[in-house]
């Protein structure tokens, strides 16, 4: 059952559709917008072009890999606040220290489970359970 | 004099004429600080066979965007068996900008890919098993849906998601019934169980 509108905004970028398609299930349900972009050059343009509670970026994407969107975010003043997830398949520790290093606020491994999603998207947009 | 002076810290790279062509300037070249004389060098190798190595090696470690992709088109239209052993390596590096142009170029060359699949999805790094599955959904190959039904027939959970992703957009009704065996794989991953539906769903339709 969809929850009441939690006026939050999220972005999913991910160039797996199916991933995409997952993650947009979980967060509509619990109330959360979300859009969608296939890769990190698209992510880093909707990112900058419109208001996002919380970023949701994937690792390994053509074009652009999350690592280097996070970073050209992050120089970016306007996108130094904003919350940013990588999910990865990787599970390496130095995958995780690079996300950091680049300006994510988290790091999950894949797959990332409905709840770990949701309370990590309520925890960094303020949201309530 | 020498014939080509490289300034560690001198965008401005001294050539002398006649040895503007040469296999070693270009090579020289490619190790220059700037960009724009990295993707010279990159054109220039093109002409030379023996040039491929040199550019299969830079790819390894270019940072800049443009010279990755000044390489990544070179290395496509002068796609060989030997480019495709050069660029393979790519896929374990630890870099993702160096294996997304490792993909990016492979994707482009799937006669010469072909045998190398098998071996790739047989791996025992799951990681560049996942990353095979990710090429074979992009790769214009005959044997491209057979092959994503082998890798989903693995047993990371991760690499049978990057199988799905692939079947979903060139699987076919053959693809069905495995997709739709999978959940039982991973019935605690409900991730899996949605995206094998809206592959299934997206194949039938």
């Amino acid at each position: 059952m969809t929850k009441p509108a939690t006026g939050k905004r999220i972005l999913i970028v991910d160039d797996g559709m199916t991933t995409r398609l997952y993650y947009r299930s979980v967060l509509e349900a619990a109330g959360f917008a979300v859009d969608e972009a296939a890769n990190g050059l698209e992510g880093l343009e909707r990112a900058l072009l419109d208001a996002f509670d919380l970023l949701i970026v994937d690792v390994n994407m053509p074009k652009m890999d999350g690592y280097a969107m996070i970073a050209r975010l992050r120089g970016d003043s306007t996108m130094h606040a904003v919350p940013i997830v990588t999910i990865s398949t990787e599970a390496a520790g130095s995958d995780a220290d690079r996300a950091y290093e680049a300006g994510a606020d988290l790091y999950l491994v894949k797959p990332a489970a409905p709840a770990t999603l949701l309370e990590t998207a309520r925890l960094l947009t303020g949201v309530a359970a | 004099m020498p014939l080509v002076k490289v300034p560690a810290n001198d965008p401005q790279t001294v050539v002398d004429d006649a040895a503007a062509g040469s296999l070693a300037h270009l090579v020289a070249l490619l190790a220059a600080p700037g960009g724009a004389d990295r993707r010279a060098a990159v054109r220039g190798l093109e002409a030379h066979d023996e040039g491929i190595a040199p550019l299969c090696a830079r790819l390894a470690i270019e940072t800049a965007a443009s010279v990755r992709e000044a390489i990544v088109a070179t290395l496509i239209r002068r796609r060989s068996t030997a480019v495709v052993t050069a660029l393979l390596p790519l896929l374990r590096s630890d870099e993702a900008p160096q294996r997304n142009a490792a993909l990016e170029a492979l994707a482009a060359m799937p006669d010469e890919v072909a045998p190398h699949v098998e071996p790739l999805l047989r791996d025992a790094d799951p990681d560049v098993r996942i990353f095979t599955a990710n090429l074979l959904g992009v790769l214009p190959h005959p044997q491209a849906e057979a092959w994503l039904l082998t890798a989903l027939a693995d047993d990371h959970v991760n690499v049978c998601a990057a199988a799905i992703d692939g079947l979903a957009e060139i699987g076919s009704a053959a693809a069905l019934p495995a997709l739709r065996a999978l959940p039982a794989r991973f019935p605690d991953d409900s991730f899996i169980a949605f995206a094998a539906a809206v592959a299934a769903q997206r194949i039938d339709a």
